[in-house]
C-alpha cells in the first residue's frame, strides 16, 4: 500500500504546472501518466491504435470504394504497384497506376492480369467516387484518394467478387475495432461488480454467485448461437446485429474477470488497511472503491487489454462458423473467413493481409497494456 | 406406323451391333435386346472362352492354396453365365488400394453408389438399361409379363448360392412387408389407362434361376424404373431369416438389435435392410465388402472373392484389392489430401477447378470433367403455392418471372460465381440430355433492366416505399425472401440481392441449417430457394418436374395435393394441372415412343412457363484421379439415376 | 478445509442437475431435429425421404415426444442404468462413441497442456526477472504473435506450408498406413510428427496468454516489500524467487486452472476440425449441429461436471496457496 499525500487534489487543480513538476505531491493518475510516457513501446502502440481508430472513424472517406463494388472484370486481382517512373523511363511527381487488362488462362481458367502501359491513371486526392454518408451526417461523393473513372486502384488486390480489399479492410475495421471495446466494457463492468461483491461479502452471497457463474459457463454456446441465428430476422441493420453479438459476448465473457476479481478481493480483504478502514466505520462501497480497487488495478488493466484482442478473435471465430456478420457487411473476421480456403492460401495470398491488421491491433493493445501496467505499478522505479 | 416400325428395328440392330463392337473378343456379351413390336423374344446365347481362362487376384490365390477358399471356378457362376465387364482403356492388373476421403457414414451413398450392383443398370448413353445381376430377360408384346433370368452358379459374398429364392424372399418378406422403411416402389405398380387405378405386380418363381413379374396393365418402362427406384431386387434370404421378426419373433429381433449396438428394432431393420453395404456381417453381391466399422476413422472394404464378373481376359474382377475411406471433417482436407497424393481419387465442384489444374503436375493427377444434366448451376425456384397470397399471385404472373430473369446480368454471375466455367444462359435442359429444346437456353437470358422495370410497372408494382422499394398495389410490403442452407451460395445470393434491389424489389437472404430448411420446405414456408433441377429423363424420375409429392420448391404444395390424394395442399390449375394430365397418360402408356413424345410436351410446358429461373449454365463435376489409376471414362453424365461414379463401373479401375 | 470441501461437493449436486436440464433444452432449441438433418443429407445424396418416412423415423427414435419427456427418459436411464443414451449419428450407444475418441483426446490435450504450463511458467518468470532484456522482447514478441492469430487460419496456413515444403500436409493424427496398424515405434513417431502442428496452433495461444499473465503477476510481486526485505536479509535470489513472488503470482493462474480442466476436452474445436483431429471436440460440435441429442447432452453434462469440479479444485488450491485465504476459511 502506498501513502497518498493528503492535500494533493486541490494543489494539482490550481497550480497545475508547478505541482506537475513536483512528483512528490502528484496524484496517483499523474504518476501513472508520467511513468507511462517513458515506456517507448507503449507510446508507439498508443499512436498506432489512435491512428487505426481515426481511420475507422473516417473509413467511408478513406476507402476508395464501397462494400458492394462487385466487378467481374477484376476478380482475384493481385495488389497494384504504384509507380513513379513509367515504361519510357519518365519520372512523374504524381504517382500512378496502370490499367489492368485481364485474360483467362484457358487451361486453368485462372484470371491473369497484365498491366497495360498505355493507360495511366494518376493518383488523385479528393476524388469523386461512390456516394456515402460522411460520419453519418451528410452525403458526399468525395473520397480521400483514388483514381479517376474508368481507372481502378487496388492497393491490396481484390477478392473473389472483384471488390477492393483495401476498402473492405478499412471499412471492416469499423466493426472489428468497436465491437471489442463495447463488449469488453460491458463484461468489465459486470465482472468487476459481481466479482467484487462475491469476493468482498463472502458467505452465501459468494456461494450463490459462484454457482450462477458455473451454470453460465456450462451453457453450450454453439446451439445458443444457432438458435439465435435462426431467430434473427434477415434484414436487421448492421448495428442491431452487432449489438446482439456484443451482448452475447459480454454475457459469457464477464465470468472470467469476475472469478479473478473475487480471488483478489478475498486475498486483499484481510489486509491491514482494509481492516483499519472497517474499524474506522468507512462504508463498504468506499472501502471497495478507494482502498481495495487500487490494489489490483494493474491486474485489471492487464486483464482488460488481454480481453480486447480475445474479443477480436472471438468475432473472427463467429464469422468462421457463419454466425456473425454476413456479407456484404464486412469485418476483419468476415475477411479472414473468406481467406480460409486452400485456394486463397495457395493462389491468392494477398487475401491473408487482414491477418496482419488483426495481429497489429492485438500487438498494439498488448504493448499498451504492458506500458499501463508498468506505469501503474507503485513499486517500480 | 410402318415407318416407325422399321426405324425401331433399325435402331435395335444398331444397338446390338454397337454392343457387339465394344467387347473385343469373339464371345458375345450376355445381352438381349428388347422384344420388338412383332412379339418375338430373341435371347442371344452367351459363351465365354472356357473356364481354363479364369484368373484371380494373388491375395485370393494365396487363400485358395491355404485351403481357406474354394478354387475360382467354383466361386464364380457357370462359364456361360459369367458377366464380362468391358474395360474402358485396357486390361488391367491386380493390386492396390483405392484411397478416398469421406465424411463418415453420413456419406453412405458415396460408397454405396460405387459398389452397387443392380438387377439392371443403365447403359453408357443412359437411354436404356442392360442386364447386370440379371443375365437376360424377355418381355411379352404388351409389356405386362417380364421374364427375368439369373446367372447359374452365382453366389453371395459368403459363398451361399444366389437364386430366385432370394428375389422372392425380398419381394414377399421385405419389400411388400415394408420392413426397411420404404414403401413399395412405384415401379411395381401398373396403372389402368382408363380409370387411373394402380395395381400391384405379381412375382412368381419359375425355377431356381428364373422368375416372372406380371403386371395387370402395360408397364413399358418397368425395367428402367426398377433400375432407378429399387436398383437391387433381392436380398440374402439366409441372412435376413436370422433377424426378421417374422422368422425369429419380436423378442429375438430386439435382442439382436441390442447386440449390434442399436436401440430401436425398426431402425435396426432399416439399417440392415436398406443400407446393408456398410456392415461386414451382411453378405452382398458387390465387388467389395465391408471389413471395418463404418464409424471408425478408416472404413475399409475388401474384394469379394465370389464376385461374378471378369474382364475379357478371364480375370476375376475387381482389380483393386481394397477401398479405403478416410474420415475428414472439412472439405479443405479432401483438397489437401488430393494435392499431396494421399487420396488417389476424389470428386470436386467446379469451384476448385483452378487450384486442381494448377497442381496437376506436382500432384501427379488428372482432372476429368463429367457433365451434369442440371438446368443451371446457379438459379432460383419460385414457389408457385407460397403462403402469402400477394406473393403467390406475383410468382404465378409470368411477367414477373420474365422481369427477374432479364434483370440480372448473367455474364457477371458466370464470371464471379463460376469463374467463367458456366455459360450465361437460362435454366434449361442442356444439349444432349433428353428434353432439350432449341432456343430454350436463350429465353429471357439477355440483360435488360429497362424492360424489367417496365414489366414490373405493368404488373402494377408502381408504388414505392420510403426506401424506394416497390410495394404491392395495396401498399403492403413486398419482400422476396430467399432461403438457403449452403454457405457456398453466398456470393451468388449477394449478387442476386444487388440486382433485385436495383429493380426496386426488396430482397432478404435467410440462412438456415439444412435440417431446418428441409422441415420448412415441407411446411410450405419457403417462397424462394436456389435448388437446382437435375434430371436425366423425366419419364423415369418425374419428382423434380411433376408435382407428385412435396419435394421440389417450385411446386410446393401442389405436390402435397397429389400425394394426399386431394385432401391437403393446393389444387393444381392451368399448366400445372396439364402437366399432371400428361403424366397420367405417360403412366398408362403402352409404347416407349408415346412416352417420349408426351414427356417432351411436359418439357415444352416448362419452357413456356419458366418457373425455374437460372442465371448460369451447368458446371461440370470434376473427377480427380491419380495418374497411376486407369480405366476411368471421360465425359459421362454425372447424375443420380446412373449412380454417379458407379456409372464408370469402378470394378474395372486399376492401379499400375 | 475438509468441512468446506464437503459443503462445496454437496452444493455441486443440484447445480449439475439444473445444468443438465438447461443444456438439454438449449440443444434442441435450434429449429429442426436430427431427422431433419438426416433427411436433408439423404435427399442430397439422391434418396427420397417423404414426410411419412420422416415421421416414422421420428417415432422410431423417440423424437416425436415432448422435450421434458425425452429429458426424463434420458435422466432416468443415466441414473438407473448408467446408460447415457444412443447416438443417432453413430448408431451406437453414447458411451461407445465417447470411448472411441477418449484416448486420443487425452493424448492431444495432455501434451498440449504440458507444453503450455511447462513452457509458459518458466518463460513468464524469466521475462519478469529480466525485464526489457532482449530475451524479454523476443519471448514477448512470439507470445503476442501466437495470441494474435486466429487458430483456424494459422492451422490452414501451416498445413499448406507443410504441404509445399515437405509434400505432406500432416492431416489428422496418423498417416493412412498407420491408422489401423498395431502400435509400434514407427507408429509412435508418426503420431509425434502429426502432433507438431496441433500443439503449436492450439498451444501457442494459451501459452502466450499464460506467459503474459505470469509475467504481469511476477512483475507485480517482484517489487513488493516482502521481497525487498528478504533480499536485504541476504536470501539468495533463486530462493526468494520461488518462495515469495512465484507463489503469489500463481494466484490468478490457479483461479482459472480449474477451467482448463474442461478445456482439455474441448480444446480448440475449430482448429481440430481444420486439422482433422479425431478427438472429442469436433465430435461434439457435429453432434450439436446435427442435434444428436443424447450424445451432445451427455457430453455437455460431462463438461458441466468438469467445470463444477474444476471450480472446486481451484478454490481448494487457492486456499492452499495463499495463506491469507486459508485463514479466511478457517474463520468460516
Amino acid at each position: 500500500m502506498r501513502t497518498i499525500p493528503v492535500f494533493r487534489r486541490t494543489r494539482t487543480q490550481t497550480a497545475k504546472s508547478a505541482a506537475a513538476k513536483d512528483i512528490q505531491i502528484s496524484s496517483q493518475w499523474r504518476l501513472i501518466y508520467l511513468k507511462f510516457k517513458r515506456h517507448k513501446l507503449a507510446r508507439i502502440s498508443m499512436y498506432v491504435l489512435g491512428f487505426l481508430y481515426l481511420v475507422a472513424l473516417f473509413a467511408q472517406f478513406i476507402a476508395p470504394y464501397g462494400l458492394q463494388s462487385y466487378d467481374s472484370k477484376y476478380v482475384n486481382a493481385s495488389p497494384m504497384t504504384i509507380r513513379f517512373v513509367d515504361s519510357e523511363g519518365k519520372f512523374h511527381l504524381r504517382p500512378f497506376v496502370y490499367e489492368l487488362k485481364s485474360a483467362r488462362d484457358p487451361e486453368t481458367m485462372r484470371k491473369i492480369f497484365v498491366a497495360d502501359p498505355e493507360k495511366r491513371y494518376s493518383l488523385q486526392f479528393f476524388v469523386k467516387g461512390e456516394e456515402y454518408k460522411f460520419l453519418g451526417m451528410f452525403s458526399t461523393t468525395r473520397h480521400l484518394f483514388g483514381v479517376e473513372e474508368p481507372g481502378r486502384l487496388f492497393l491490396l488486390g481484390t477478392d473473389a467478387m472483384g471488390r477492393d480489399m483495401f476498402s473492405r479492410i478499412v471499412l471492416g475495421s469499423q466493426i472489428s475495432l468497436s465491437i471489442p471495446l463495447v463488449g469488453v466494457g460491458i463484461s468489465f463492468v459486470l465482472g468487476l461488480i459481481i466479482g467484487g461483491i462475491s469476493g468482498y461479502f463472502g458467505g452465501w452471497i459468494d456461494s450463490i454467485i459462484q454457482r450462477i457463474i458455473e451454470i453460465i459457463r456450462s451453457f453450450p454456446t454453439l446451439p445458443l448461437w444457432m438458435a439465435l441465428s435462426a431467430a434473427i430476422p434477415p434484414r436487421i441493420p448492421i448495428v442491431t446485429m452487432y449489438l446482439y453479438i456484443v451482448i452475447i459476448f459480454a454475457f459469457i465473457g464477464w465470468t472470467d474477470l469476475a472469478r479473478v476479481v473475487r480471488g483478489k478481493f478475498i486475498s486483499l480483504k484481510n489486509e491491514d488497511y482494509v481492516v483499519a478502514a472497517k474499524i474506522a466505520g468507512v462504508g463498504n462501497t468506499k472501502i471497495i472503491v478507494k482502498h481495495l480497487l487500487p490494489g489490483f488495478l494493474s491486474y485489471l488493466v492487464v486483464a482488460t487489454t488481454l480481453a480486447i484482442p480475445n474479443m477480436i478473435l472471438g468475432e473472427t471465430a463467429m464469422s468462421f462458423l457463419g454466425l456473425g456478420i454476413r456479407s456484404p457487411a464486412t469485418s476483419w473476421g468476415v475477411l479472414l473467413q473468406e481467406a480460409q480456403k486452400i485456394e486463397n492460401v495457395a493462389l491468392y495470398p494477398w487475401k491473408l493481409i487482414p491477418l496482419a491488421f488483426v495481429v497489429l491491433t492485438v500487438l498494439a493493445y498488448n504493448f499498451l497494456g504492458d506500458g499501463l501496467r508498468d506505469a501503474a505499478d507503485p513499486y517500480k522505479k | 406406323m410402318k415407318r416407325s416400325h422399321s426405324l425401331l428395328v433399325l435402331l435395335m440392330c444398331m444397338v446390338v451391333l454397337a454392343a457387339g463392337c465394344t467387347s473385343n473378343n469373339t464371345a458375345q456379351p450376355s445381352e438381349t435386346k428388347k422384344a420388338v413390336e412383332t412379339g418375338e423374344a430373341k435371347p442371344t446365347p452367351v459363351a465365354v472362352e472356357g473356364t481354363e481362362g479364369l484368373k484371380e487376384a494373388p491375395m485370393l490365390a494365396a487363400l485358395v492354396t491355404d485351403g481357406k477358399l474354394p478354387p475360382v471356378e467354383e466361386r464364380m457362376p457357370v462359364a456361360a453365365d459369367i458377366m464380362i465387364e468391358p474395360v474402358v482403356e485396357e486390361i488391367g492388373q491386380y493390386g492396390g488400394d483405392w484411397n478416398m476421403a469421406w465424411n463418415g457414414p453420413g456419406d453412405k451413398w458415396g460408397v454405396g453408389m460405387i459398389t452397387e450392383e443392380a438387377l439392371f443398370r443403365f447403359n453408357k448413353e443412359g437411354n436404356k438399361v442392360e442386364p447386370n445381376v440379371a443375365k437376360s430377360f424377355e418381355v411379352n408384346d404388351d409389356s405386362t409379363v417380364f421374364t427375368i433370368h439369373l446367372r447359374e452358379g452365382m453366389r453371395w459374398s459368403d459363398g451361399q448360392p444366389f437364386t430366385a429364392d432370394d428375389v422372392l424372399f425380398y419381394w414377399e418378406h421385405m419389400l411388400t412387408k415394408e420392413t426397411f422403411g420404404k414403401k413399395i416402389y412405384d415401379a411395381y405398380y401398373s396403372v389402368d389407362p382408363v380409370s387411373g387405378e394402380k395395381a400391384l405386380a405379381e412375382v412368381k418363381k419359375v425355377d431356381d434361376y428364373t422368375f416372372t413379374v406380371t403386371h395387370k396393365y402395360p408397364s413399358v418402362q418397368f425395367l428402367e424404373r426398377v433400375a432407378i427406384d429399387n436398383k437391387w431386387f433381392f436380398a440374402p434370404a439366409h441372412f435376413h431369416k436370422t433377424i426378421l421378426p417374422e422368422f425369429v419373433g419380436d423378442a429375438k429381433t430386439l435382442e439382436i438389435t441390442k447386440q449390434w449396438g442399436y436401440e430401436d428394432p425398426k431402425q435396426f431393420l432399416v439399417e440392415t435392410g436398406y443400407y446393408y453395404w456398410l456392415y461386414p456381417q451382411i453378405p452382398t453381391l458387390r465387388p467389395w465388402i465391408a471389413k471395418t466399422d463404418a464409424n471408425s476413422d478408416q472404413f475399409i472394404m475388401e474384394r469379394n472373392p465370389y464376385y461374378w464378373k471378369t474382364d475379357e481376359a478371364g480375370q476375376q474382377l475387381p482389380y483393386m484389392d481394397r477401398i479405403v475411406e478416410n474420415k475428414i471433417q472439412d472439405p479443405s482436407q479432401k483438397l489437401l489430401g488430393t494435392l499431396s497424393g494421399e487420396y488417389n481419387f476424389g470428386t470436386f465442384d467446379a469451384g476448385d477447378f483452378t487450384v486442381l489444374k494448377e497442381n496437376e503436375k506436382k500432384g501427379s493427377f488428372r482432372v476429368i470433367p463429367w457433365t451434369q444434366p442440371t438446368w443451371s448451376s446457379n438459379g432460383i425456384q419460385l414457389n408457385q403455392t407460397t403462403k402469402d397470397p400477394n406473393l403467390r399471385k406475383l410468382f404465378q404472373d409470368i411477367r414477373f418471372r420474365e422481369a427477374i430473369s432479364i434483370g440480372v446480368n448473367r455474364e457477371e454471375v458466370s464470371d464471379i460465381v463460376t469463374n467463367g466455367l458456366a455459360d450465361p444462359i437460362q435454366a434449361s435442359v442442356p444439349e444432349g440430355v433428353v428434353g432439350y429444346q432449341e432456343g430454350w437456353a436463350q429465353q429471357w437470358a439477355e440483360f435488360d433492366p429497362a424492360r424489367a422495370n417496365q414489366l414490373l410497372d405493368e404488373i402494377g408494382l408502381t408504388k414505392r416505399d420510403r426506401n424506394n422499394f416497390r410495394t404491392f398495389e395495396d401498399g403492403s410490403d413486398l419482400t422476396l425472401t430467399i432461403f438457403e442452407s449452403d454457405p457456398n451460395k453466398n456470393a451468388f445470393l449477394e449478387l442476386l440481392k444487388k440486382y433485385f434491389e436495383d429493380l426496386g424489389l426488396k430482397t432478404n437472404i435467410k440462412l438456415v441449417d439444412n435440417g431446418a430448411l428441409f422441415d420448412l420446405k415441407y411446411a410450405n414456408e419457403v417462397p424462394i430457394h436456389t435448388e437446382n433441377i437435375s434430371v436425366a429423363n423425366i419419364a423415369l424420375r418425374p419428382d423434380t418436374l411433376v408435382p407428385l409429392r412435396i419435394i421440389t420448391p417450385w411446386f410446393g404444395h401442389y405436390g402435397l395435393y397429389s400425394q394426399s390424394g386431394g385432401t391437403e395442399g393446393v389444387k393444381p390449375e392451368g399448366d400445372v394441372a396439364e402437366i399432371l394430365n400428361i403424366w397420367n397418360k405417360i403412366k398408362a402408356s403402352k409404347s416407349a415412343d408415346e412416352i417420349n413424345q408426351l414427356a417432351n410436351e411436359i418439357y415444352k410446358i416448362h419452357m413456356k412457363n419458366q418457373w425455374v429461373i437460372g442465371y448460369a449454365g451447368p458446371t461440370p463435376t470434376l473427377l480427380v484421379a491419380a495418374n497411376n489409376m486407369h480405366n476411368i471414362p471421360g465425359d459421362l453424365v454425372w447424375v443420380d439415376e446412373y449412380r454417379t461414379l458407379g456409372h464408370a463401373h469402378p470394378a474395372q479401375f486399376f492401379i499400375k | 478445509m475438509l468441512q468446506y470441501s464437503i459443503k462445496r461437493i454437496l452444493m455441486a449436486i443440484p447445480v449439475v442437475v439444473f445444468i443438465s436440464f438447461i443444456v438439454f433444452y438449449i440443444i434442441q432449441l435450434p429449429p429442426g431435429d436430427y431427422v431433419s438433418s438426416y433427411s436433408a443429407q439423404m435427399t442430397a445424396a439422391g434418396e427420397v425421404m417423404t414426410q411419412e418416412d420422416m415421421d416414422q423415423m421420428r417415432a422410431n427414435l423417440g423424437l416425436d415426444r415432448p422435450v421434458y419427456e425425452q429429458y426424463a427418459i434420458w435422466i432416468k436411464k443415466i441414473v438407473l442404468h448408467g446408460d447415457f443414451g444412443f447416438s443417432f449419428n453413430y448408431n451406437k450407444p453414447v458411451l461407445d462413441v465417447v470411448k472411441q475418441y477418449m484416448g486420443l483426446t487425452l493424448v492431444v490435450s495432455l501434451v498440449t497442456m504440458a507444453f503450455q504450463y511447462l513452457v509458459a511458467i518458466p518463460i513468464g518468470i524469466y521475462t519478469a526477472v529480466k525485464q526489457y532484456s532482449a530475451g524479454d522482447y523476443f519471448f514477448s514478441g512470439i507470445s503476442f504473435l501466437g495470441m494474435a492469430t486466429p487458430n483456424f487460419l494459422l492451422a490452414i496456413i501451416l498445413m499448406y506450408l507443410s504441404y509445399t515444403w515437405f509434400g505432406d500436409p500432416l492431416l489428422g493424427l496418423f498417416s493412412n498406413e498407420y491408422v489401423n496398424a498395431p502400435w509400434s515405434m514407427a507408429k509412435l513417431m508418426d503420431l509425434l510428427k502429426h502432433l507438431v502442428i496441433p500443439v503449436i496452433v492450439i498451444g501457442l495461444a494459451s501459452t502466450a496468454d499464460l506467459i503474459r499473465v505470469m509475467r504481469g503477476q511476477m512483475l507485480d510481486e517482484l517489487n513488493k516489500p516482502n521481497v525487498v526485505t528478504a533480499r536485504s536479509k541476504g536470501l539468495s535470489e533463486t530462493k526468494i524467487l520461488f518462495k515469495y513472488p512465484t507463489r503469489a503470482a500463481l494466484n490468478p493462474i490457479v483461479s482459472t486452472f480449474g477451467w482448463s480442466l474442461s478445456s482439455i476436452f474441448t480444446g480448440s474445436t475449430i482448429t481440430a476440425i481444420v486439422l482433422n483431429l479425431p478427438i472429442q471436440g469436433p465430435v461434439m460440435y457435429k453432434a450439436l449441429l446435427g442435434q444428436d441429442m443424447y450424445l451432445a447432452g451427455s457430453w455437455l453434462l460431462f463438461m458441466a461436471l468438469l467445470t463444477v469440479l474444476g471450480t472446486l479444485i481451484s478454490d481448494i488450491l487457492l486456499a492452499w496457496l495463499d495463506p491469507k485465504i486459508r485463514t479466511e476459511f478457517r474463520g468460516n
